[in-house]
C-alpha cells in the first residue's frame, strides 16, 4: 500500500505537464539517436547533460531516464535493418532479427522489439518499485570474487550458445579480452600493448571494435559475395502484425527475460548487455527449435529485446539506492544528478521522494510513449531496406566512419575501425563467432580488474574463487555451460552410430 | 607430406600470436612496489589459454562453416578491379584515403565524394540521385552534429 501511494506521488510529479514533455522529448530523442550506428546512450545522455544543468532534479533525471531507454530501442533498430549494433546492449537483437529482416520481415521483427521492450521495460519498473532497496542488498554482497565468477559466466554463456566451433568461441573471446587491456593499466600506470601509439593510451573504444567487427565486415563480406556489384531484388518490409501463434510463442520468453534482464541490470557492470546475451542464451537453450536461433527465430528477438530494456531499469537499483552506477552509461546519469545538487544513495529515498517516485513513475510513461512513438514509425523506418544496395552499403560506411570520429576526432580510430572490419570478415569467413570476442572486449577490463582485487585480498590465493559459494556456483554454472553442449554433441554422436 | 587443414594454418597462426603476446607479457615492467598480482599477470593468463585453444583448434577437424564458400565463378570472371577481393581491397584502400584526406579536405568533401565514389563504383548508375543522396545525407549529418550536438568536424576547403 505504501509503494502504491509513493507511486501515485510520483504519477503527481511525472505528470505536471512540463514532465510529460520532457519524457516525450527524452524518449524521441533517444531513440532517434540510438538508431544511428555510432551514437549510443551514453553519448545521447552526455549530449543532455547541458540541458538538464537548470532544470529541477526531477526533471532533469526524467528527461534522460527516457534518453536512456528511448537509445536502447533505438539501437535495436539499425541491429535489425544493418547488422549495425551501435549500442552493445543490442547485439544480441541483431543475430534473429537482421535475418528476419533479409527474409522480408523487418516489420514484424521491429514490432517484436517495440513490444517486448514496452513489456520488458514495465515488467521490471514494477520490480524496480517493490524491490529495489532489498536488491540493492543483494548486489552489494557482492565482491570482486563474486564479480570475477560473473563474467566468467557472461563469456561461457554466450561462447556456449553460439552454433560455430566451441573451440573458435573461446578464441574469440580470448581476443576480445586481449584487445581490452591494450592501454595503461589503471592500477599501477604501467603501458600495455601499446606498441608506443600514442593514440592507444586510452585503449581501443568499444565502438571502434563493435562498428568494424559487424558493419564493416558486412559490407565487406556483401562485397565479396556479389551484394554491392549488382541490384539484389528487394526485401518486403512485411506486415507488423502478429498471429496469434506468434503471440503466444514470444509471450513466455518476454516474461522469463524480463526478469532476467531486471536482475542482471541490478548487477553493478552486467546491465543491459548481459542482460540481453543471457536472455538469448536462456531462450535458445529452452526452445524446442533453439538449431534455428540466428537464422531467424523471432524468439531470439523478443528475449534479448525485453531483457535490456528490463536490465536498463534494473540498472537505476544501485544508481537510486545505493549511489553505485552499474555501467557506463549510469556513471554519466550519477554525473548529471551531482551536478544537479542531488546525491543518490541509500538516503535519497527520504530525502528526496520527488526525484525517486517521479523517475519511477515517468518510466511508465515513456514505455507508454516508447511504443506509442515507434509503432507509427516503423514503415519508415524499414524504408531503409528499399534503397539501392550500392547506396546502401557506402552509406552504412559513411555512418560508420562518422560514429568513430565524432566520437574521437582520431584518423588513427578511423584505420583501427578498417582493421577490425578485415578482422570481422576474417572471423566470419572461417568461423569464429564475432559476439563473444564484442562482450569480452566490454567485460575484459572489469574481469581483469575483479580478478586482482580478489587476489590481493587473498594475497594472491587462487582458491578465493571456489571458497566464496556465489562465486563457486557461478564458476561450476560457467563450465557447466560449456560442457552441456559437448556433452550433447557426445551422445548424438553416439546414436548416429548406434 | 599430409597437407594442413583450414583449422591447423589457422591454430598456427593463432599459436605465433600467442608466442609474440607472450614474449611482451614478460617485457611488461614490475610495479615498483611489491603486489601478490601485477600487471603481468592477466596476460600471461590470456596468452597461454590462447596458446592452449590453438592447440585444441589444431586438433579440430573442420567442418563446412570453416571453410569460405567458393566464390560466385561469374563474379570472378569480371575485369580484375570489380572482383569480389578488388572490391574488398579498393574499399579498404579508399577509406584510408578518406582517413588522411579528412582533416585537410575537410569532412563534407571527403564524405561526400567517398559516399559517392564507393555507390558508383559497386555498380549505382543513377548518378544525380547518387549525388544528392550522398550529399544530403552528409550534409544532414554534418549540420546535427555541428549546430545541434556542438561537435567539431573539419571544414576543410569549404568556408561551413
Amino acid at each position: 500500500m505504501e509503494a502504491f501511494n509513493n507511486l501515485m506521488y510520483g504519477f503527481g510529479i511525472a505528470l505536471e505537464p512540463m514532465n510529460i514533455a520532457y519524457v516525450f522529448f527524452g524518449v524521441f530523442a533517444g531513440t532517434i539517436i540510438g538508431m544511428l550506428p555510432g551514437l549510443g546512450p551514453i553519448s545521447a545522455l552526455a549530449l543532455m547533460i547541458p540541458i538538464t544543468f537548470a532544470m529541477e532534479p526531477s526533471s532533469g533525471l526524467i528527461l534522460m531516464a527516457g534518453v536512456y531507454y528511448g537509445a536502447i530501442f533505438g539501437g535495436s533498430t539499425s541491429s535489425i535493418l544493418l547488422n549495425a549494433p551501435g549500442v552493445a546492449g543490442t547485439v544480441a537483437t541483431s543475430f534473429d532479427g537482421y535475418p528476419l529482416a533479409k527474409q522480408g520481415m523487418a516489420g514484424k521483427a521491429l514490432a517484436i522489439a517495440a513490444y517486448s521492450s514496452f513489456i520488458g521495460g514495465t515488467v521490471s519498473i514494477v520490480f524496480l518499485m517493490l524491490v529495489a532497496p532489498l536488491l540493492g542488498k543483494v548486489a552489494v554482497s557482492f565482491g570482486p570474487a563474486e564479480y570475477f565468477a560473473l563474467m566468467v559466466l557472461g563469456l561461457t554463456a554466450v561462447v556456449s550458445l553460439s552454433d560455430k566451433s566451441l573451440v573458435k568461441g573461446l578464441i574469440a573471446a580470448v581476443v576480445g579480452v586481449m584487445i581490452s587491456i591494450i592501454g595503461i593499466d589503471l592500477q599501477t600506470g604501467t603501458e600495455r600493448y601499446t606498441f608506443g601509439a600514442a593514440h592507444l593510451l586510452d585503449g581501443i573504444d568499444f565502438l571502434v571494435v563493435a562498428l568494424g567487427i559487424f558493419a564493416l565486415a558486412e559490407v565487406f563480406y556483401m562485397l565479396l559475395r556479389g551484394g554491392g556489384g549488382k541490384e539484389q531484388p528487394r526485401n518486403a518490409i512485411g506486415s507488423l502484425k502478429l498471429t496469434g501463434r506468434e503471440c503466444r510463442d514470444i509471450a513466455a520468453p518476454i516474461g522469463r527475460s524480463s526478469i532476467l534482464g531486471f536482475f542482471t541490470g541490478v548487477l553493478p557492470g552486467a546491465g543491459a548487455t548481459i542482460g540481453s546475451f543471457l536472455g538469448y542464451s536462456m531462450e535458445k537453450r529452452l526452445a524446442k527449435d533453439g538449431d534455428t536461433f540466428g537464422k531467424g527465430n523471432i524468439k531470439g528477438v523478443a528475449a534479448p529485446e525485453a531483457a535490456n530494456n528490463a536490465a536498463c531499469t534494473g540498472s537505476f537499483v544501485p544508481l537510486l539506492t545505493l549511489g553505485v552506477p552499474g555501467s557506463g552509461t549510469t556513471a554519466v546519469l550519477l554525473g548529471a544528478l551531482l551536478v544537479m545538487g542531488v546525491t543518490p544513495g541509500p538516503a535519497m529515498i527520504e530525502s528526496r521522494p520527488d526525484v525517486f517516485w517521479g523517475v519511477i513513475a515517468s518510466m511508465y510513461i515513456g514505455n507508454i510513449f516508447l511504443l506509442v512513438l515507434n509503432l507509427p514509425l516503423i514503415p519508415l523506418i524499414a524504408k531503409i531496406l528499399d534503397m539501392p544496395r550500392p547506396l546502401l552499403l557506402a552509406l552504412i560506411l559513411i555512418f560508420c566512419m562518422i560514429g568513430v570520429y565524432g566520437m574521437s576526432f582520431s584518423v588513427f580510430d578511423l584505420l583501427l575501425l578498417l582493421g577490425f572490419g578485415l578482422l570481422g570478415l576474417g572471423m566470419r569467413l572461417f568461423g569464429f563467432p564475432a559476439a563473444p570476442l564484442i562482450l569480452a572486449l566490454i567485460l575484459g577490463a572489469i574481469m581483469e580488474e575483479s580478478m586482482r582485487r580478489a587476489l590481493q585480498i587473498s594475497g594472491g590465493d587462487w582458491s578465493i574463487f571456489i571458497d566464496k559459494p556465489i562465486s563457486m556456483w557461478l564458476l561450476i554454472i560457467a563450465v557447466l555451460s560449456l560442457a552441456l553442449p559437448l556433452v550433447k554433441k557426445a551422445i548424438a554422436g553416439v546414436r548416429a552410430q548406434a | 607430406m599430409t597437407r594442413l587443414n583450414v583449422n591447423q594454418i589457422l591454430a598456427l597462426c593463432l599459436a605465433l600470436v600467442a608466442v609474440g603476446y607472450l614474449a611482451m607479457a614478460w617485457q611488461i615492467p614490475n610495479f615498483p612496489l611489491p603486489r601478490p598480482v601485477d600487471s603481468d599477470l592477466f596476460p600471461k593468463v590470456l596468452g597461454f589459454t590462447l596458446l592452449g585453444l590453438s592447440l585444441l583448434l589444431f586438433l579440430e577437424k573442420p567442418k563446412a562453416q570453416d571453410i569460405p564458400d567458393e566464390l560466385d565463378p561469374n563474379e570472378q570472371a569480371q575485369p580484375l578491379l570489380l572482383r569480389p577481393w578488388s572490391r574488398v581491397v579498393i574499399t579498404s584502400l579508399a577509406i584510408v584515403l578518406y582517413a588522411l584526406l579528412l582533416a585537410p579536405i575537410g569532412f563534407v568533401v571527403a564524405s561526400t565524394t567517398l559516399s559517392f565514389g564507393l555507390a558508383w563504383y559497386y555498380g549505382y548508375r543513377r548518378h544525380g540521385v547518387n549525388m544528392a543522396v550522398s550529399l544530403g545525407v552528409v550534409l544532414a549529418l554534418y549540420l546535427t552534429m555541428t549546430k545541434v550536438m556542438d561537435v567539431y568536424l573539419p571544414t576543410g576547403i569549404l568556408p561551413l
